[in-house]
């Protein structure tokens, strides 16, 4: 603060009581890395401000964006997104073919690549991962545990819910040791961009086996790892290796000197989790981080001025709230189109999004292929809530509403901010509202994966770029996070992903929207840019929009 | 006939020295005591604030009135005297609803501390014995860690909610209690007029709760005003640690303090107002149970 000439400012920060200053400290204290800028520098050892821990290192099991962006150093998937874009491009794969009738696709798997255990990676490793994922079982079942399979390839081998449906997974075949066959039961002309997805990064399977990745205990609320493979023996073929997480302390990975393409330049990535992104700003500006995501907009300016670096992704995400129609309450469609108009979402975003953030009308961003606005757009109207309100049979409504602590994304930067206006929004129009928080992993994901929160606030950062990502991630089948069933919106966006020919496609996206609009699910409200800061001398990030970033081409000047 | 003569004359020993009560030569020299003056003065002002907060305060306490956006929060003005918070609504006014809630933390969590200090004291100084040295035992190990870290303990443990605050620091305040009332209690019983009750037969439950508890209730009344001050900086250090209400629009200061961190370089006021509020509340209830206490103590009468 000194820095920027301001010191009253700090004269009267001082005086804002014994409280502020002493805790101040205290989380300044927490920031600080014992190994210090200086040394880092020498050794090219990178410390990233992460915002939480990682839910859990293994890929198949997680769905958050703390736990892919470690897992994206250390794993790697057949497909992956194109640099600084969304198409596909190759990975694990060198090429790959897709069958006329969208059914069959042929990877060619590059040569000579090992996992971090020595371990030789070849088309029975794939095939192995692809098994393991289909023949998950009892909790691994669970929206809460193996998310993406669930949303992308919707069932197992032996589908132990009857929310489950018929698995798209028909088979994998290792024609020799670096072609690999999959087989789908139905044309998804979707999946080869869902692969690019990290949750189905291939894993080494003698890893898997031995340190008990399949078994998971708890409950679907909060399951339990009991396995070690996904907290301290997480093996991949990577840029970097694995090394030691210590939770709420530091995840340290090193680099992968045997790596199969071009070798990392850091030689150590160092995650600290911290929590406030005021205080991850603090740490960049103190030196003793050298980068960090989900930079605050208000912070911004100030970051500038310090000279940090500010890297500005394009929006590729989407802030909604949700209903689980679990609860009677949220069953009742003029509840929910009452809760959409009742919101004023343009205030929200205006209060506590950055330049560039928009209002979003659907669940997906505005910049995605086949988007349009030919559907019911809910204007922010109180009158209207309130006449919904009373035609809805409901007296005096109450609405259980979930926000999320510790966390924050480019689509939620302050989630207890935007509760508060959301909170006084819903109260004027004539709604009960019963505040319920608890921190984002894994308590909160978890209550509202298995639908528990009546209204939820949640988010989707984009992971590739096909509105299947977007609608067909959320509302494509069942899931307990909505829990509803709606069979012309399953079906419209069924048929959307097994249509190969892409203006149909857009076509029926179209529809979905519309459909989806009309049902109002849940509201969305905000799409924004995210930013990331980085010390002057950390050069080469490339940010992905779908945040499928890999610090390997990262060094330090 | 004989039991009624000794309550009188002990009656008299507890209140009588020099000529004049203690009460009065108390209140006279209080009243002349600056300190005390503006510790009262303080006190009055917050908890008529407190009170009436729903009339004084011009606006909502939870609606945005305002617009702002995370570069620009205007800052005081004439029809917003303390300009407005992180989210449009009037900062005078959340300060103004903060004393309520801060005086309802503090009374809250202050009686039930004091309650279940004055059970164990009772139970220790009138049993004395094993009782006392158990009871003192726990209070002892209860003592040895820091107050403010055993209260986040409890309230992490009790989970979230404003319930779970003040059950928290009462917890703490507690062994504060037993120990002072404890101790008060041990000197009385070895005063002459216990010892002239006991000898003329009066029982044992009688003279405790008849004579000596009110005998040695005057340093826990001052100590109850000093914990409300501590009470106040206890909440709000929770509050700032996120162990507060699940309802972040309750204008807590602590809470507002935390809230507005991110916006210290933008909107520094807003953590200098509820910063400010914390510091004059606590500094009332301090300067109040000072001069209490030095008023009541018989070695400062002249």
């Amino acid at each position: 603060m000194r820095r920027n000439g301001m010191p009253l400012r700090g004269t009267l920060a001082v005086i804002a009581g014994t409280v502020l200053i002493i805790s101040t400290a205290a989380c300044g204290g927490d920031a600080e890395p014992g190994a210090t800028a200086t040394d880092a520098a020498k050794g090219s050892t990178f410390i990233f401000a992460s915002s939480a821990d990682p839910s859990i290192l293994d890929p198949a099991y997680h769905s958050d964006g703390e736990s892919s962006r470690v897992t994206n150093q250390i794993f790697e998937t057949l497909v992956t997104t194109e640099k600084g874009g969304t198409g596909v491009a190759p990975s694990l794969a060198e090429s790959w073919e897709v069958s006329e009738d969208a059914k069959t696709y042929t990877f060619k798997l590059h040569q000579g690549v090992k996992f971090h255990d020595g371990e030789v990676f070849n088309a029975a490793a794939v095939c192995a991962n692809f098994e393991r994922w289909y023949n998950f079982t009892g909790l691994s079942q669970s929206d809460s545990v193996s998310y993406y399979w669930v949303t992308v390839f919707r069932g197992f081998a032996k589908n132990e819910s009857d929310t489950l449906g018929k698995s798209l997974y028909g088979g994998c075949a290792a024609k020799d040791d670096n072609t690999v066959e999959l087989k789908l039961t139905e044309p998804s002309a979707a999946v080869l961009s869902a692969l690019t997805l990290s949750s189905f990064a291939i894993a080494s399977p003698k890893a898997l086996k031995d340190y008990k990745a399949d078994e998971v205990g708890g409950t679907a609320e909060s399951p339990l790892f009991t396995g070690t493979f996904g907290t301290e023996h997480p093996v991949g073929t990577g840029p970097f290796k694995f090394a030691s997480w210590t939770r709420g302390d530091k995840l340290e990975l090193v680099r992968n000197d045997d790596y199969w393409g071009e070798k990392a330049k850091l030689s150590k990535i160092i995650y600290r989790p911290i929590e406030k992104a005021a205080d991850r700003a603090q740490a960049l500006r103190a030196g003793s981080v050298h980068a960090f995501d989900y930079a605050d907009p208000a912070d911004l300016e100030s970051l500038k001025s310090a000279g940090v670096q500010v890297i500005e992704r394009a929006p590729f995400n989407m802030g909604y709230l949700g209903f689980s129609q679990k609860t009677k309450i949220m069953q009742n469609q003029k509840i929910r189109q009452a809760i959409a108009h009742a919101i004023n979402r343009e205030n929200v975003v205006k209060t506590k999004y950055g330049a560039g953030a928009k209002v979003a009308n659907a669940f997906m961003p505005d910049s995605l292929w086949s988007y349009t606005e030919d559907f019911a757009k809910y204007d922010y109207s109180v009158d209207k809530a309130k006449q919904l309100i009373a035609e809805s049979g409901e007296a005096n409504p109450t609405l259980e509403f979930c926000y999320p602590s510790g966390v924050s994304r480019a689509y939620m930067v302050d989630p207890a901010g935007n509760f508060q206006l959301m909170k006084a929004d819903l109260e004027a129009a004539g709604f009960k509202v019963n505040p319920k928080t608890s921190p984002w992993s894994p308590d909160y994901l978890n209550t509202t994966q298995a639908g528990d929160c009546p209204l939820f606030m949640l988010g989707w950062n984009g992971d590739f770029g096909d509105p299947d990502n977007f609608l067909g991630t959320f509302f494509q089948s069942f899931s307990s996070q909505w829990s509803f069933k709606n069979e012309p919106i399953f079906k419209v966006l069924n048929d959307a992903e097994q249509e190969p020919d892409q203006a149909k496609r857009e076509e029926l996206y179209k529809q979905a929207n519309a459909l989806i609009a009309e049902f109002v699910p849940g509201v969305p409200y905000a799409q924004s840019p995210s930013f990331s800061a980085a010390a002057k001398n950390v050069q080469g990030w490339e940010p992905s929009p779908v945040l499928n970033d890999v610090f390997a081409t990262i060094s330090l000047s | 006939m004989s039991l009624s003569q000794a309550e009188v004359v002990l009656a008299g020993d507890s209140g009588d020295g020099a000529g004049g009560s203690l009460g009065r030569d108390a209140w006279r020299r209080l009243r002349r005591n600056p300190v005390a003056i503006a510790g009262a003065i303080l006190v009055f002002l917050f908890v008529a604030v407190a009170l009436l907060a729903p009339w004084l305060a011009p606006f909502p306490p939870d609606k945005p009135v305002g617009q702002v956006t995370p570069t620009s929060i205007p800052g005081p003005s004439a029809e917003h005297w303390f300009g407005l918070d992180d989210l449009g609504r009037d900062e005078f006014t959340r300060i103004l609803w903060g004393a309520r809630w801060s005086l309802v933390i503090g009374v809250v969590s202050l009686l039930l501390g004091m309650t279940g200090g004055l059970l164990l004291g009772l139970l220790a100084g009138a049993f004395g014995g094993v009782v006392d040295t158990v009871v003192m035992r726990f209070v002892d190990m209860v003592l040895a860690i820091p107050g403010l870290l055993f209260a986040i303990g409890v309230a992490a443990m009790l989970g979230s909610g404003l319930e779970a605050v003040m059950i928290a620091i009462a917890v703490v305040n507690v062994p504060i209690f037993a120990r002072l009332l404890r101790g008060q209690m041990l000197a009385q019983r070895q005063s002459d007029y216990v010892l002239a009750a006991t000898s003329v037969g009066v029982r044992r439950r009688r003279i405790v709760l008849g004579h000596i508890l009110p005998n040695s209730l005057t340093p826990v009344i001052v100590q109850g005003t000093l914990t409300l001050a501590t009470a106040i900086v206890d909440a709000a250090g929770l509050a700032f640690l996120g162990l507060s209400s699940n309802d972040p629009s309750i204008p807590e200061w602590g809470r507002m303090l935390a809230d507005t961190q991110r916006y210290l370089s933008s909107a520094p006021l807003l953590a200098v107002f509820p910063g400010l509020a914390i510091i004059f509340a606590a500094l009332g209830f301090t300067l109040l149970g000072e001069s209490l206490r030095e008023a009541l103590d018989p070695k400062y009468r002249r």
